[in-house]
């Protein structure tokens, strides 16, 4: 049985190869080797959470731009397309993704990420395959770290968001310098996190930088991302004698924490890094127990640049909520890849990551520049971590920083005097 | 003081879970993996009930039970009973029902976490302790439904019959006893404590595809502990569990509670696989 | 041969050449993505082959097989990332520790008896993931341990090496099921007491085939270790447990080469179903069922059975 098949798979490949060279004498003349690369299809791999907003958002977000830079022709005579892959939020799964896009779907640039977990897991595999990844969403500064660290073999990694845990931290810690403290009077704070591998990274920068302002920190507790039941939790840092919890989160139950937090009327406001509260439909779908929550958002409906609002309401168009952050990375970075392909004149990987280094590009957000990390460079007009709260009837009201203000800080419905 | 009153409303959540498992083990000898889907399914039945179909909470909750019996009862028909010589065959396909429970409600509702309305949304302070309503309500209906059981058992005929054929099958056959009557009934009434666990618990704990998983190594935890087939056995090991859970959490970390019953399992089954209450006879 | 005693011509015939196609595949497909799949089925093959040794002989369901499948696993993190040594180490290191975890437990949950020890190796296998997580400090966490350096770069190799460990420990352990070791295990399933009675240590004979078991699953982790160059808490969920029981029920419980056949025909039906995304574990389920009802001799080993009939009629 067996013999038989390997016999005639050979003379299979016999013909298969005689007919693959003379298509390769063909199209040996550079016009006609011009020719096949102009009509192949550059795409674009999106390993990615799909099952989750920020997994959906960031494919919408990629469409969006997909569509609008085919629609002007293209990039070089060729046109984009886009395959998604599952990464879950599971190491293993997120290998298998890359494996499926690099090896078998074959494509040209990775978009995505948000697990920092499963794409530190995933880099080596990357790596091995040679192709530029483009994080929109993962934080841990170990990621861009070893682009540093081994430069040769971890240059494909770029960042694509302000979302480097460490600089995420140092934000926070202006937020509570200057209005936790500067103008709620608030000094005493407990810092609870999930403990996941970016809440890790972030955790002692964040709480070194609040001392250093001025802060008490009652309180630091990491808790198990599976986590169901707070109530321990809540009632340590109700008992640490904190006035506001910062919190941060982004795979924990945050739904379940804002319930349990508003039933058992815990009289301490919080705020912080809320991924799942950064959806659009976050206070709605929990009964509206959110409200007077502070989440920090990279984006909001404001003129933050002059793109910012007309993406937002594009983005409504082609979506049933306003988008979260990995979308804004996402669609800036079918762009800047684009930009870095037409400045190099082709699409040679290399050649490519040494213009997507000389980025300045204007986004959605702020304008992105690289640092020698290749993350996004913050500060004044780049791009920022911006503080809103969760109001009455669902309205978000960004509170910080003062200059983007829209409304007034509010305390728990029963906290009000 | 939070211990106390936290610790009760767990416990009350894992007694109406164990009860329902030993309850079909001691009478059907069935060790069901799938316990944990009626938990799951009688909360994500309240949430189907009230956010898509917008009955009011109380029907949505009844109705949701009732559906989970039913289901209960089919599954143990048409799948558990043909295997019921093998132990092990059993155990396999509880397991695979479970799963296949569990993707279905991937599949459906996807793995995001829903939201069940709370029954009530007061918060009541206990002696200091700010509790939210809901789960004091928990910690009474669990009590009611317990209570009711227990009477069910020892004052009326079909009590008798099912502590017969618990107590010996063969004999409860010559007296007449339709034992398959009697497993559906059972088994109806353990899926029907587990919907209702998950119908009170849903609004304060997590509703998402995997919350199956934990009640019933919780469940399984505590019977055997307390001694399969043994009702107050597993009473006083959900207390006893619920409580060494909650100390753990508070006086240590969140992160240990799950190790707690496993650890406990795997100590029992070790060193008294009958359990505090049980009867050698269990296997 | 002694070395093939009790084979007959079919099945080392057979089993040669099953084994030759498959290190042919990649060359007949060329493409990263099929010795990538190639490789992981094979390592399954380990592992369903080690469980069908101790399980599917004796009849003690071990239902947390993963516990041994990713303390190997881990010991080949520890040793390459934490501690630095070479990735080589981690082979023999992984089935040492391995089989050492097996002793452990094995003493204490073999004499207990139907699901019971079922249960105690799940009950293991989850305070063992825990540990994992609480202890993240030392494990990585959820995250795990990551950059562990490949034993052979070039996956072709790697992939053939690997097939070469699945082709040999299921020989061994395929010819220790022929002798008199086999002949005991299954004893053991049929009545314990008869074989008490008749003053055969069983319990040396249970816990030693667990270490056996669990030692070549160590040996599967380490290599699954360095393939995924990483390992993370993920590898002790119950959930490969039964991936892995589910392989052995469509090979065939106790056939030993059955559960090969079944890790193979299952994880290429699971890349297959890669489109399917999200059905991937509901159609795994429906199919544990279904294999459970109707086809509880599975599909490998009576499909093998068959043509091994159908040969025998051939010759003259």
């Amino acid at each position: 049985m067996s013999y038989s098949t390997n016999f005639r798979s050979l003379r299979r490949l016999a013909t298969a190869s005689a007919l693959l060279g003379a298509l390769l004498g063909v199209l040996a003349s550079p016009q006609a080797l011009a020719q096949a690369a102009n009509t192949k299809p550059i795409r674009i791999g999106v390993p990615t959470s799909v099952q989750l907003q920020v997994g959906r958002d960031t494919l919408t977000a990629v469409k969006m731009a997909v569509d609008d830079i085919n629609k002007k022709g293209g990039v070089l005579g060729r046109k984009f397309e886009f395959v998604a892959a599952d990464e879950t939020e599971n190491p293993e799964t997120g290998i298998s993704a890359i494996k499926k896009l690099t090896a078998d779907e074959k494509v040209d640039l990775l978009i995505g990420g948000y697990t920092s977990g499963v794409t530190l897991a995933q880099l080596p595999h990357i790596s091995a395959a040679k192709t530029i990844y483009l994080g929109v969403g993962a934080a841990s500064p170990s990621i861009t770290a070893k682009v540093k660290q081994d430069y040769d073999n971890y240059k494909y990694i770029f960042r694509v968001g302000p979302i480097n845990a460490a600089h995420q931290a140092r934000s926070l810690v202006d937020y509570i310098a200057n209005f936790v403290i500067g103008e709620l009077g608030y000094k005493n704070i407990a810092i609870v996190g999930e403990n996941a591998k970016w809440v890790q990274d972030l955790v002692p920068v964040l709480a070194k930088g609040a001392k250093d302002v001025g802060a008490e920190v009652k309180l630091t507790e990491l808790f198990d991302t599976q986590t169901s039941d707070f109530s321990p939790l809540l009632a340590k840092v109700k008992s640490s004698g904190a006035q506001y919890m910062i919190v941060v989160l982004s795979h924990a139950s945050s739904d379940v924490f804002a319930k349990q937090w508003h039933d058992a009327q815990v009289p301490v406001p919080y705020g912080g890094i809320d991924v799942k509260s950064m959806d659009g439909d976050f206070y709605s779908r929990i009964g509206g127990k959110a409200i007077s929550e502070v989440a920090a958002n990279f984006a909001v409906r404001a003129p933050l640049t002059k793109k910012t609002i007309p993406f937002f309401d594009e983005f409504k168009k082609n979506s049933a909520n306003y988008p979260v952050y990995t979308a804004f990375f996402a669609y800036d970075s079918v762009y800047i890849y684009a930009e870095a392909v037409k400045r190099a004149g082709s699409f040679d990987t290399d050649k490519v990551i040494k213009e997507l280094e000389k980025t300045k590009f204007e986004g959605v957000g702020g304008e992105i520049v690289f640092d020698e990390m290749h993350d996004v460079q913050t500060g004044k007009g780049k791009m920022n971590l911006i503080f809103a709260q969760w109001q009455d009837k669902g309205e978000r009201a960004v509170l910080y920083p003062k200059e983007l203000r829209t409304g007034t800080f509010i305390l728990p419905p029963w906290m009000k005097k | 003081m939070e211990i106390l009153i936290y610790g009760a409303v767990t416990s009350a959540i894992y007694a109406l879970l164990a009860v329902g498992f030993t309850l079909i083990f001691g009478v059907a000898r069935i060790l069901n993996l799938a316990h944990g889907s009626f938990y799951a399914l009688g909360a994500y039945g309240t949430y189907v009930l009230t956010s898509i179909a917008g009955l009011p909470l109380w029907t949505a909750a009844l109705v949701s039970i009732g559906f989970v019996a039913v289901f209960g009862v089919v599954v143990e028909k048409v799948l558990i009973r043909p295997l019921r010589h093998s132990q092990l065959g059993v155990l396999m396909i509880s397991l695979a029902v479970a799963l296949v429970v569990e993707q279905t409600l991937f599949l459906v509702f996807g793995s995001e976490y829903r939201n069940v309305p709370s029954f009530v949304d007061t918060k009541i302070n206990l002696g200091g302790v700010d509790v939210a309503g809901q789960r004091l309500l928990t910690l009474a209906v669990a009590a009611v439904a317990i209570g009711a059981l227990y009477l069910f058992i020892q004052f009326t005929r079909l009590g008798s019959a099912i502590l017969a054929i618990s107590q010996d099958p063969e004999a409860a056959k010559y007296m007449g006893i339709p034992s398959d009557k009697i497993f559906s009934l059972v088994m109806a009434i353990s899926a029907a404590l587990a919907a209702l666990a998950g119908v009170m618990a849903g609004p304060f704990l997590s509703v998402q595809p995997s919350m199956h998983l934990l009640p019933i190594v919780k469940a399984f935890a505590i019977v055997v502990v307390g001694g399969l087939g043994s009702i107050p056995g597993s009473i006083a090991a959900a207390f006893l569990l619920g409580y060494a859970e909650t100390c753990v959490a508070y006086l240590i970390s969140s992160s240990w509670t799950e190790i707690v019953s496993v650890l406990a399992t795997l100590l029992m089954l070790v060193f008294r696989p009958a359990g505090i209450f049980g009867k050698r006879a269990a296997f | 041969m002694k070395a093939f005693r009790g084979l007959d011509q079919f099945s080392v015939t057979g089993g040669l050449a099953a084994l030759a196609v498959l290190g042919f595949l990649p060359t007949l497909f060329p493409g990263k993505y099929l010795i990538g799949v190639l490789t992981v089925a094979a390592i399954y093959g380990i592992w369903s082959v080690s469980w069908d040794f101790m399980s599917g002989l004796t009849g003690r369901e071990n239902f947390g097989h993963s516990l041994f499948i990713g303390v190997g696993a881990y010991t080949a993190g520890f040793l390459n990332v934490q501690f630095g040594w070479g990735p080589w180490w981690s082979l023999p290191a992984s089935m040492v520790i391995a089989a050492l975890f097996g002793l452990v437990l094995g003493f204490p949950t073999l004499r207990l008896r139907g699901p019971y020890f079922a249960l105690a190796m799940l009950s293991a296998a989850v305070i063992m993931q825990r540990l994992m997580l609480i202890f993240w400090e030392f494990t990585g966490g959820e995250e795990g341990i990551q950059d562990i350096t490949p034993l052979i770069k070039d996956p072709l190799h790697y992939y053939w090496f690997v097939l070469a460990l699945l082709g040999g420990i299921t020989w061994f352990l395929a010819w220790m099921a022929r002798s008199r070791w086999g002949l005991i295990l299954r004893a053991i399933r049929g009545d314990e007491a008869t074989c008490l009675a008749a003053g055969l240590p069983i319990t040396t004979y249970k816990i030693a085939s667990l270490i056996i078991s669990a030692a070549f699953a160590g040996l599967g982790g380490a290599l699954y270790a360095h393939y995924q160059l990483q390992v993370s808490p993920q590898l002790f969920a119950v959930v490969t447990s039964i991936t892995i029981i589910t392989m052995v029920y469509v090979g065939g419980m106790g056939t030993i080469f059955g559960p090969v056949g079944g890790a193979l025909l299952l994880t290429l039906m699971t890349e297959g179903l890669r489109n399917f995304g999200e059905w991937r574990l509901m159609i795994y389920s429906l199919l544990l069922i279904f294999i459970l009802f109707f086809l509880p001799n599975g599909i490998v080993a009576p499909t093998w059975n068959r043509l091994r009939h159908l040969f025998s009629q051939e010759r003259p």
